[in-house]
């Protein structure tokens, strides 16, 4: 447990210096700060709008720093030589790419973390009315996109144990445009009562293995238009159960390819 | 109780565009505990590749490996052993503190004196709180000797340990690895710069294409040196008497030059120089140095399997530019 803590701990501290991760998260940032100034010239101005805008700003941003920090984190051990001075302690492999991808988490919920606190500050400032109430309403948005994030962290790390970075970018970042945009798709064709047995069971088989990160954008109605919700605690925890069995998948697949690697 | 390492037709084949090769061949490897072993070789005879089979980075492809007599790669014997990589590098951002701090937490060591003590130890007390980045090459390379030294180990892996550093720094280290034998640890230490090596090993091996072409001590490796006298007012009727099938004598200008082994004793002939009215300018013992018996070695190891020495730095860069390079980011 020391060992995964200690990797985590020195893994956010080096990713949190990372430039090109910096320069994304400014970007990212800049465009939160400006957005109110872009609603206010766009045509159908509307709060509606702007909420979907900051958060769109904020998912992308967190995607792309998702995946360009966790191709990179084993590569660059290896390449540095950093691995070797940490797998001849009694430190297993496991315990290395727990560490790693739990690292890579805690540095992408605290560039997140910053970048919910500039929205909320963008919000009060526009609506100095706004209770914590509605504030709390906004928030929401981010915290499951930082759990849709740590999936695709999780993709991109289980990747990275065979794939090079740059291939594992178009991988990791191909599975998370499919997930996000087709995951619907699928799931409305593995339900559909009307279609031949083998397009379901494809449809199902798809709908399965590739991680369904639409259902992480709440704030869509569009895209959980089907869904009645009984309990909303209960479909967040549902959510949240999801993506801890998916990430535990794919950290074991990660672990036993990188159990028997040369490095 | 068991050797500190034993290897047994160790062999690593690796498979490359160019077919399989054998980087590691058939090596057989026998270190004792406490000494401090020398394994030497030119650029890319396969020591850094043997180190991470021993360490269980890697895997040998046939023959076997042990280390403190457990099968190489066994988490308990990480306990007891460290390793200090060839051109390490440390996380940059933190400071000497931070690192010693950070690897001792991977033994579940919370003791933060004694990542101090260690650090005074090589000298870098007063520079403990200074961020990686600013240290030199030397200082890293003693951060990297004081992590090594966290969990007392039996043994260490040092891989080119003084590569790349100026000779004060060369100096700081061989005294450092000099008292880990004091201490009792073994030592097995790699490299191909052989000045270092000489004065502190006990025992070396040398390998060359993977193979290991001398394994002894290194006294006895190193037996055989010779002694050079010189002299003049010597007649060229005696130096004739000197001259025999293991004696060299030539003259420079007046003056004799006798080559001779040091298994036969001087006194015969400097007894009959001075008798002869001759007198004698200088007697000097050449041991033989590692360094020749390296060049020895693997010139004719090279030679018996038809390969030329002048090739050799050729056959490291030409299939392959960067071969070594492209290892180490991964395969
Ligand atoms: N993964 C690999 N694939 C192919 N060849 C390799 C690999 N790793 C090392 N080699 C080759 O093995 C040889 C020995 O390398 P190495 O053990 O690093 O030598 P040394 O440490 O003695 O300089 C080199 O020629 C190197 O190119
Ligand atoms: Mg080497």
């Amino acid at each position: 447990m020391n060992a995964i803590l200690s990797i985590a701990k020195t893994t956010i501290g080096e990713a949190i210096r990372r430039k090109v991760l910096l320069i994304i998260l400014l970007i990212g940032v800049l465009f939160l700060v400006i957005a109110p100034g872009l609603n206010v010239l766009s045509a159908r101005s509307s709060f509606a709008v702007l909420i979907s805008f900051t958060l769109g700003v904020i998912q992308l941003t967190g995607a792309v720093i998702a995946i360009v920090l966790t191709v990179y984190l084993i590569p660059n051990e290896i390449e540095r030589r950093t691995i070797y001075t940490i797998l001849c302690k009694p430190v297993h492999r496991w315990q290395f790419v727990l560490g790693k991808y739990f690292g890579a988490v805690g540095a992408l919920g605290l560039m997140m973390l910053l970048m919910t606190g500039i929205l909320l500050l963008v919000f009060k400032i526009m609506q100095p009315t706004a209770t914590f109430d509605v504030l709390g309403e906004i928030a929401r948005g981010p915290v499951f996109f930082f759990i849709q994030m740590s999936i695709l962290a999780a993709v991109a790390m289980c990747f990275s144990v065979f794939a090079s970075p740059i291939v594992n970018f178009f991988l990791s970042g191909g599975v998370f445009m499919v997930g996000t945009l087709f995951s619907p798709v699928f799931q409305d064709l593995a339900n559909n009562q009307n279609l031949a047995g083998p397009v379901k069971m494809a449809a199902t088989a798809i709908h399965t293995i590739l991680p369904n990160f639409a259902q992480y954008n709440i704030q869509n109605p569009i895209i959980n238009q089907g869904v009645t919700i009984q309990s909303e605690q209960l479909y967040y925890v549902g959510l949240l159960g999801y993506a801890v069995m998916y990430i535990a998948g794919l950290l074991i697949g990660a672990i036993l390819i990188f159990d028997r690697r040369e490095v | 109780m068991s050797l500190a390492i034993e290897t047994n037709q160790l062999t690593k084949t690796y498979k490359t565009r160019a077919g399989q090769v054998s980087v590691v061949k058939n090596l057989d490897l026998q270190v004792e505990r406490g000494e401090i072993f020398g394994f030497l070789g030119p650029n890319g005879a396969g020591k850094t590749t043997t180190i991470k089979i021993l360490l269980g980075i890697i895997y040998g492809t046939s023959g076997w490996a042990k280390v403190l007599g457990e099968e190489a790669g066994d988490i308990n014997v990480h306990k007891k052993i460290s390793y200090l990589p060839e051109k390490p590098y440390y996380y940059e951002h933190m400071t000497g503190m931070e690192i010693m701090q950070f690897y001792a937490s991977l033994f579940g060591i919370k003791d933060k004196a004694q990542c101090e003590r260690l650090l005074q130890r090589v000298n870098l007390g007063m520079d403990m709180n200074r961020p990686i980045s600013q240290y030199s090459k030397g200082m890293q390379q003693r951060v990297g000797l004081a992590q090594s030294l966290l969990n007392d180990p039996e043994l260490l892996f040092l891989d080119e340990p003084t590569g790349g550093l100026d000779p004060i720094a060369h100096i700081e280290i061989r005294d450092l690895i000099l008292k880990f034998r004091e201490e009792g640890r073994t030592v097995f230490i790699s490299s191909h710069e052989l000045s270092d090596v000489e004065r502190i090993c006990d025992r070396v091996a040398i390998i060359n294409k993977g193979e290991l072409v001398h394994q002894g001590r290194l006294e006895d490796l190193l037996a055989g040196g010779r002694i050079e006298i010189t002299a003049s007012g010597v007649t060229q009727a005696l130096a004739d008497k000197f001259r025999s099938d293991d004696v060299l004598v030539s003259f420079k200008g007046d003056r004799l030059i006798v080559d001779m082994p040091d298994s036969d004793s001087p006194n015969e002939m400097l007894d009959s120089i001075r008798s002869e009215k001759g007198s004698v300018v200088s007697v000097i013992p050449r041991r033989k140095r590692l360094e020749d018996l390296f060049l020895e070695s693997v010139r004719s190891d090279n030679q018996a399997k038809g390969r030329v020495l002048n090739k050799m730095s050729d056959d490291h860069n030409d299939p392959k530019p960067s071969a070594e390079e492209e290892t180490e980011v991964g395969s």
